[in-house]
């Protein structure tokens, strides 16, 4: 650090009337790595700019080097908060490719693991989203909450956060009459939770934070292809539960409505997570009552049940944060030709450009949060179009055709 | 006094954060726990950026700290002593915004655009809440006899024996004024906006580290510590009140201001710092116009007497 140093900040020049924020990689309204080039003029924001890929891993390579059942346990990792609902439509996937079809107290287990795990990612969520409007209090106690969803998980799975509940072709534990009757028990008191937390975000200052901050209106969301309760508070009715139904939601589609809203802005996205909620815990409810006996595990042992042949299978789920979408190419020989993972925040981030553009610094935060973003699921694959600045349209046959 | 005024501060700075933390259902750090954030802090690194020009950078941290420390100590000695001089509450208040205003000086001075964020946001804030604090103190040396005294405001409590909010309307709604003026002039949710954790990254503060650091959080806690004192003497003055029945010596007299120092820091820091998100500019500032119309409604009732 010498006089050349110092001189060539001498040399700076500003440029007074606009100001850029960098919003991440280490920000604290961010849970995880991204980075904002917010260009702002006073309190008002001009442009947002994207640059993703501060999380990279190499999950997708390295799903090329495993065989299945390591990879279930790989793709698991992939996000703390919905990791079953990765393992799920991974093995979704093998079972299609197989012809497998898990056994119906599976298909039932399955399914209440991932609506505990959407009540759990969205009490999560709702604390971030106090902790961003500064109100530090209810974000203790939505947390407060969500703990006893994770005490279920612990005493059902053995683990808090990652779960190793599916394996191919069933899954792995079964809950007793006990566990059933304690589950009840929890979900009621989530239920109450819920109400408390609901109606301390419309206390005067969170209401003003949330009313009319972060629109997105119906057509820019259908056109940005957004996802998830995102999309839903902007008038689309999208839900991979009813449209496309997997594992027990075939049989259990009158259990649970659609939330919608037609606010398009953060209160809009907090109502209709607040109904996924208390959709989730109808269908807790109702998965417990009609919970059919029989096995859980498939005949077969892991190891055999490894032995997929070559064949390819696109399977998607309706995460905690949308569609999330896998495409699974195997090699015939136990391991995985290639692994495509198109996670919600992805398509999610499109349509922030458009709420943030408008608004104010204050709002950058509260936003963020509204689109509940997850870059752990988002950051496996590199934007390399950004770096280049080449325009490439990726579809299904150029995934198949790309070389192992 | 200095070190009284040290000492005392943080552990309004300690109690307030137990008391948040039991609000929230958690155990909370210990009480003394400010003491070894300051010990940590002087050890640890003190950078001061390329961008920033050192001179104001690292000065503007020390004055902060002094101008608060001083205020303080002339706010303590005239209730322990009764020594005073006329202007010396105009003084205090004016030590008490200087504070504030050099600790964003000084975090403007870095050269960081949310540092500088910061900084414009405590411009526009200021307007909205000095002006109604400086009207209520004016109006109360108005009430006891046109000195612009402490020690006369604080004697004329107790001559009537009765606190100063309850005499009259107009008092009673400066009392008021003063005390929802204090979350902004000291920098808590919901007023908070200038050092915004979420949207900012602790504006003005955001580059200090170290020994600055330190000083810029001691002077943040003599500020909450003297505003809640003066909240406390200049409009509930308790020794006037109990000495009609208890005889006061000074010591008691002090640690009877300072106890209901605690109760009005807690009524206007702790609490609302819990219970409230934070305000954006906007709603800060009509919510500070609602609050400059109050302070003349108590002009209006003064010059008319009551």
């Amino acid at each position: 650090m010498g006089e050349g140093a110092i001189d060539k900040t001498r040399d700076l020049k500003y440029e007074y009337s606009r100001l850029i924020l960098p919003i991440g990689p280490v920000h604290p309204a961010l849970k995880e790595p991204v980075h904002f080039k917010v260009t702002v003029k006073g309190e008002e924001i001009q442009d947002v700019a994207l640059s993703l890929s501060h999380a990279h891993r190499g999950i997708e390579a390295l799903a090329e080097t495993r065989n299945i059942v390591q990879n279930m346990y790989l793709v698991e990792r992939i996000c703390g908060i919905c990791s079953h609902t990765h393992t799920t439509c991974f093995v979704q996937a093998v079972e299609e490719i197989k012809g497998l079809q898990a056994p119906e107290r599976a298909l039932y287990l399955r399914t209440l693991i991932f609506e505990l795990e959407r009540i759990h990612s969205h009490l999560l969520w709702a604390g971030v989203m106090a902790y961003e409007m500064g109100f530090d209090t209810l974000f203790m106690y939505t947390w407060t909450a969500r703990e006893k969803v994770l005490d279920l998980f612990e005493e059902t799975t053995g683990n808090r956060v990652h779960h190793a509940m599916n394996i191919i072709g069933g899954v792995r534990w079964d809950l007793t009459p006990d566990m059933i009757q304690r589950t009840s028990r929890v979900v009621e008191d989530i239920e109450k939770a819920c109400t408390f937390i609901w109606k301390s975000f419309q206390s005067r200052t969170a209401d003003k934070r949330l009313t009319g901050v972060g629109l997105l209106s119906t057509d820019d969301a259908r056109s940005l292809c957004v996802v998830g309760p995102t999309a839903r508070a902007s008038g689309l009715t999208l839900d991979i539960r009813r449209d496309d139904p997997y594992a027990a939601y075939r049989d259990l589609k009158d259990s649970f409505s659609v939330a919608l809203d037609n606010g398009a802005d953060c209160r809009a996205r907090l109502e209709v997570r607040m109904k996924e909620l208390q959709e989730s815990v109808n269908l807790v409810r109702a998965i417990l009552d009609q919970l059919p006996g029989g096995d859980i595990k498939p005949a077969d042992s892991q190891v055999r049940l490894m032995r997929v042949p070559v064949g390819e299978a696109f399977s998607r789920v309706e995460a905690p944060r949308g569609e999330l979408t896998y495409y699974v190419l195997t090699d015939g020989k136990e391991g995985l030709q290639r692994l495509k993972v198109r996670t919600p925040s992805l398509a999610n981030f499109a349509g922030l450009k458009n709420m943030l553009v408008g608004g104010e610094i204050a709002d950058i935060p509260v936003v963020l949060a509204s689109i509940d973003p997850c870059m752990s699921c988002t950051n496996r694959v590199a934007a390399v179009d950004t770096e280049t600045g080449k325009e490439t349209l990726i579809d299904f046959n150029d995934i198949r055709r790309r070389p192992a | 006094m200095f070190p009284v005024v040290v000492v005392v501060s943080l552990l309004f700075s300690g109690v307030d954060r137990k008391l948040h933390a039991r609000m929230q259902q958690r155990v909370g750090p210990p009480l003394i726990q400010p003491f070894y954030d300051m010990v940590k802090l002087i050890h640890k690194e003190r950078i001061v950026p390329l961008t920033s020009s050192p001179s104001i950078f690292v000065s503007a941290t020390v004055m902060a700290a002094a101008m608060a420390l001083l205020g303080a100590s002339i706010a303590l000695t005239n209730v322990f002593t009764g020594t005073s001089f006329m202007g010396d509450i105009i003084l205090i208040l004016y030590l008490l915004v200087i504070t504030s205003i050099l600790m964003m000086i000084g975090g403007s001075s870095s050269g960081n655009p949310f540092a500088a964020v910061g900084f414009s946001r405590k411009m526009t804030l200021l307007i909205g809440y000095e002006v109604p604090l400086l009207i209520s103190v004016i109006l109360v040396s108005a009430k006891t006899g046109f000195s612009l005294s402490y020690h006369a405001i604080i004697s004329q409590q107790a001559q009537m024996g009765a606190l100063l909010a309850a005499s009259s309307p107009s008092m009673a709604i400066s009392a008021l004024v003063f005390m929802l003026c204090i979350p902004a002039s000291v920098g808590v949710v919901p007023f908070d906006l200038s050092e915004a954790k979420t949207e900012i990254a602790h504006g003005s503060f955001i580059e200090y580290g170290g020994l600055y650091l330190a000083l810029l959080k001691l002077a943040k806690d003599i500020t909450g510590f003297t505003m809640s004192f003066l909240g406390l003497t200049l409009f509930f003055y308790l020794p006037a009140v109990i000495q009609k029945h208890v005889a006061l010596n000074p010591w008691s007299t002090i640690g009877v201001c300072i106890a209901g120092s605690m109760i009005v820091a807690f009524l206007t820091i702790t609490l609302p710092r819990t219970v409230s998100a934070r305000a954006k500019l906007g709603h800060a500032l009509k919510f500070y116009m609602a609050i400059w119309a109050l302070s003349l409604v108590a002009v209006a009732l003064t010059l008319v007497g009551l």
